[in-house]
């Protein structure tokens, strides 16, 4: 969390600064999830953010004064140092709140923030309790007009999973619009006159899906042929956490002196091998300059092409994961930069839009069902549904029911029911990130994935025979309030 | 975050001994023979059926029956209620896990009595695309033969675009078939575009297929149907948290050797003093001392420490000349 603060949301809200400050007008959706949002507004972390880099700061002087007789690395700690202040100072600008940066620059009509499922719950794999994955959708886009000041238009579907019907439930909280993997879209039925390049209307409901585009993604994601990849760029794998000497270093990794990322990366990727020539900023400044060129002018091509092949404005979606922007590839916040103002001043072929002007501008689109879908592994289910993570669903799937149970029992609880119940429902929620399954599924921290899974699952089911009882335990209560306290203010009549 | 992580540094420490057991017990256990029947109502085969369930059963999941049963024992074992689910995994695949009431078991068993105990467990998967099934009027359907322990199941329907129902019952010995429970269905995606296109919205086969490439990454002349394919050999998929666009080098598997030299110069004086060190000021501490530390690269340094008395009377320096040469 607080790489990504450092790394990808403080550069990217720098970037957004010098846009507006230089009138550049510029166009992004981003997602901000409910659990980015409680935790960037969560004063403890704010409080231990502020440590953090303060350390950093620390680190990063220490570092001018150790490399000073080698000029190639002094010049990088400098570097450093400067961007950790910067951090620092931007950080305590917006209050300790990041959030309120991103809302700037939304009520400016640059960015539009769309939700994310309440706790990244997989959808697909909740198909058979709808009404969790509606307790997702409106929990998240209630929390997201609490904070926001209005509904949101749109949500990124989390891992991208999109089942056919739940644009139904999408619908009931006047969600417009979602985004599908490619497959999502192109394999819908009836078949999606223009591929991608033009959003549909979901059968039956009128909400949006949006294709992802795979030429732009790939240039950006593969790793073979991808820019982050360029040799100019900053290597992410040789952090001084892990290469300098130890007692040095100790202050600054985890306590238990496990070495960590520090964020300081003092080489480029130089070539294949292991061995790694220092970081040359203007180099990856040139070459991230070069690759903006290259993005833009490859979307004007394929946009001439799909011109040519249609009779309405092509749209092309290029959805990534904003941690990649500054935190795995250095040189993103400013290769968008360097786009933005490209597209924005050198050309006039390409515009930016967000999806919702998109719609307002080409309301007139295609009816059809999109197909089931994700962006994970193989494109549907299988990241989360295999042999070491499948056994969680059965214990999922029997507390969504027990949680429709009780929400239907007690339409309108009061008092200590009513803060079990909400509670019921927040346990329920966490124990339905898939994040967990998806920890399952690749193998490694496994034990923290299952006795997450566990932990709520536990605490939900205690409270459901509590409530079943009559004999809810107050003390026991106030404690896992405390320690999961996400939402505050839920209601637990979402879950029906 | 700090804590999640100790936490779970902590638990990697101590699980994965105990981990390795229970799986190599679990796998024994799973080791039940699998048999699988079918029958074919219509005659709307799908192409070399019986292998593929075969290879399949073989190395999707073989660790299937084993979770269940050794998770968490803290969570209940079941949940005191009568029902199998189905979900899909893929175009190809269905997940299926079931729980059955003891009682209704015992029931079965008064029923059926010893004809319990001969038949076979099955799993009855049904075809039900385009119908509102009733229990008999599927498009097809194909049995296995699930072994004592599983709890759950993967299915291989061969059969993208297609809606599904799944029955858990008993087949006796003179085969009649017995339903204990019935699924939901579900729908297989398709894995290729839709042959039903909207006359509204009509677009030539050829500009179509053009779109659909270019959709997936690959250019413009992609035939539909290969581009999907095309897509799932390149691996195009991106998933957050887990894979990063940036290339790790495999380290070669060789004995390797990594040696690097820094310089630390200290020293202490009276705490008022002023102190620089090739020129630059230097911080002392409250009790005069200082610690320096350098990289130290190929060269020969010359490093004079200077301090000046706090009235700037006295003054001392010392100059270590240090060489580093890596051969």
């Amino acid at each position: 969390m607080y790489e990504a603060i450092t790394e990808t949301y403080v550069p990217l809200i720098s970037v957004f600064e010098g846009l507006v400050a230089d009138g550049i007008d510029f166009r992004m959706t981003m997602t901000l999830s409910p659990t980015l949002i409680s935790m960037l507004s969560d004063p403890l972390l704010q409080e231990r953010y502020l440590r953090h880099i303060n350390k950093l700061v620390e680190l990063s002087q220490k570092e001018m004064e150790r490399t000073k007789w080698q000029e190639s690395f002094r010049r990088l700690a400098e570097m450093y140092f400067n961007k950790f202040s910067h951090a620092r100072d931007m950080f305590q600008r917006y209050a300790c709140n990041l959030v309120g940066a991103f809302k700037k620059f939304q009520d400016l009509g640059k960015l539009e923030i769309i939700t994310c499922g309440a706790t990244h719950g997989f959808f697909p794999l909740m198909d058979v309790c709808r009404d969790s994955v509606r307790a997702q959708v409106r929990v998240a886009a209630d929390h997201y007009e609490s904070v926001f000041g209005r509904r949101p238009r749109g949500i990124w579907l989390p891992e991208c999973g999109f089942y056919p019907g739940h644009d139904e439930i999408l619908r009931e909280s006047q969600i417009k619009f979602f985004f599908t993997d490619s497959h999502g879209l192109l394999h819908g039925t009836p078949r999606p006159k223009y591929g991608v390049f033009a959003p549909v209307y979901c059968k039956g409901t009128g909400v949006a899906a949006f294709g992802r585009d795979l030429e732009s993604s790939k240039q950006v994601w593969s790793s073979i042929e991808g820019y982050p990849g360029d040799y100019n760029y900053r290597e992410f794998y040789r952090d001084i956490g892990f290469d300098l000497e130890f007692d040095y270093i100790k202050p600054y990794i985890h306590p238990d002196g496990v070495r960590i990322n520090t964020g300081m990366k003092y080489y480029r990727i130089t070539g294949t091998g292991n061995h790694k020539e220092p970081y040359v900023p203007e180099w990856a400044r040139d070459k991230a300059a070069e690759h903006a060129g290259n993005f833009m002018f490859n979307r004007q091509k394929q946009a001439g092409y799909l011109n040519e092949l249609m009779d309405k404005a092509p749209i092309i979606v290029s959805p990534y994961d904003a941690e990649l922007f500054g935190h795995w590839w250095y040189e993103g916040p400013m290769w968008l930069d360097f786009l933005f103002r490209k597209v924005a001043c050198d050309q006039d072929e390409l515009r930016m839009i967000t999806p919702s002007e998109y719609l307002l501008e080409n309301p007139r689109n295609q009816v059809i069902t999109p197909s089931l879908s994700s962006w994970g592994y193989k494109g549907y289910s299988e990241m989360w549904l295999q042999g070491s993570n499948d056994w969680i669903y059965r214990h999922l799937h029997a507390a969504s029911d027990r949680m429709s149970e009780l929400a239907r029992a007690f339409p309108d609880a009061q008092g200590l029911l009513r803060r079990a119940l909400n509670q019921a429902l927040r346990e329920l929620l966490l124990a339905q990130s898939s994040d967990w399954a998806f920890i399952l599924g690749t193998g490694t921290h496994t034990s923290y994935a299952v006795r997450r899974t566990k932990d709520h699952l536990l605490r939900f089911n205690r409270i459901y025979d509590e409530v079943k009882s009559s004999s809810i335990n107050e003390s026991w209560l106030s404690d896992i309030e405390y320690k999961d306290n996400l939402f505050p203010n839920i209601n637990y009549q979402a879950h029906r | 975050m700090r804590v999640l992580k100790k936490v779970k540094e902590k638990l990697k420490k101590i699980i994965p001994s105990r981990l390795t057991s229970l799986r190599s017990l679990k796998s024994r256990k799973k080791k039940a023979p699998v048999k699988k029947t079918r029958r074919a109502v219509a005659h709307k085969e799908i192409p070399s059926f019986q292998e593929t369930i075969a290879v399949n059963t073989k190395f999707s999941h073989p660790e299937t029956a084993r979770s269940w049963n050794a998770m968490p024992q803290d969570l209940p074992s079941c949940y005191d209620q009568d029902k199998i689910v189905l979900q899909v995994r893929d175009p190809r695949w269905l997940h299926t896990y079931w729980e059955i009431r003891n009682n209704t078991l015992e029931e079965l068993k008064g029923r059926l009595g010893e004809e319990f105990y001969r038949a076979k467990k099955i799993l009855r998967v049904y075809d039900v695309t385009n119908i509102i099934f009733n229990g008999s009027n599927a498009n097809s359907f194909f049995d296995i033969q699930y072994n004592d322990f599983a709890t759950s199941w993967y299915i291989d329907t061969a059969g993208p675009g297609r809606s599904w129902c799944v029955d858990l019952g008993l087949m006796l010995t003179d085969g009649r078939f017995i339903t204990i429970l019935r699924s939901n269905v579900v729908q297989t995606p398709l894995d290729c575009p839709s042959w039903i296109t909207d006359e509204e919205w009509m677009i030539p086969d050829d500009i179509f297929a053009r779109l659909y490439g270019m959709g997936f990454g690959l250019g413009r002349s992609s035939p539909v149907g290969g581009a999907w394919q095309e897509r799932v050999k390149q691996g195009l998929f991106s998933s957050g948290i887990s894979s990063s666009p940036v290339k790790k080098e495999a380290k070669p598997r060789s004995f390797w050797l990594k040696v690097d030299c820094e310089l630390i110069v200290y020293g202490a004086t009276e705490p008022d003093a002023k102190v620089t060190v090739q020129g630059q000021p230097v911080n002392l501490r409250p009790d005069g001392t200082f610690t320096l530390r350098y990289y130290l690269p190929d060269s020969r340094q010359v490093i004079p420490v200077r301090a000046v008395s706090g009235d700037k009377i006295e003054e001392r320096v010392i100059t270590p000349i240090v060489t580093r040469e890596t051969r």
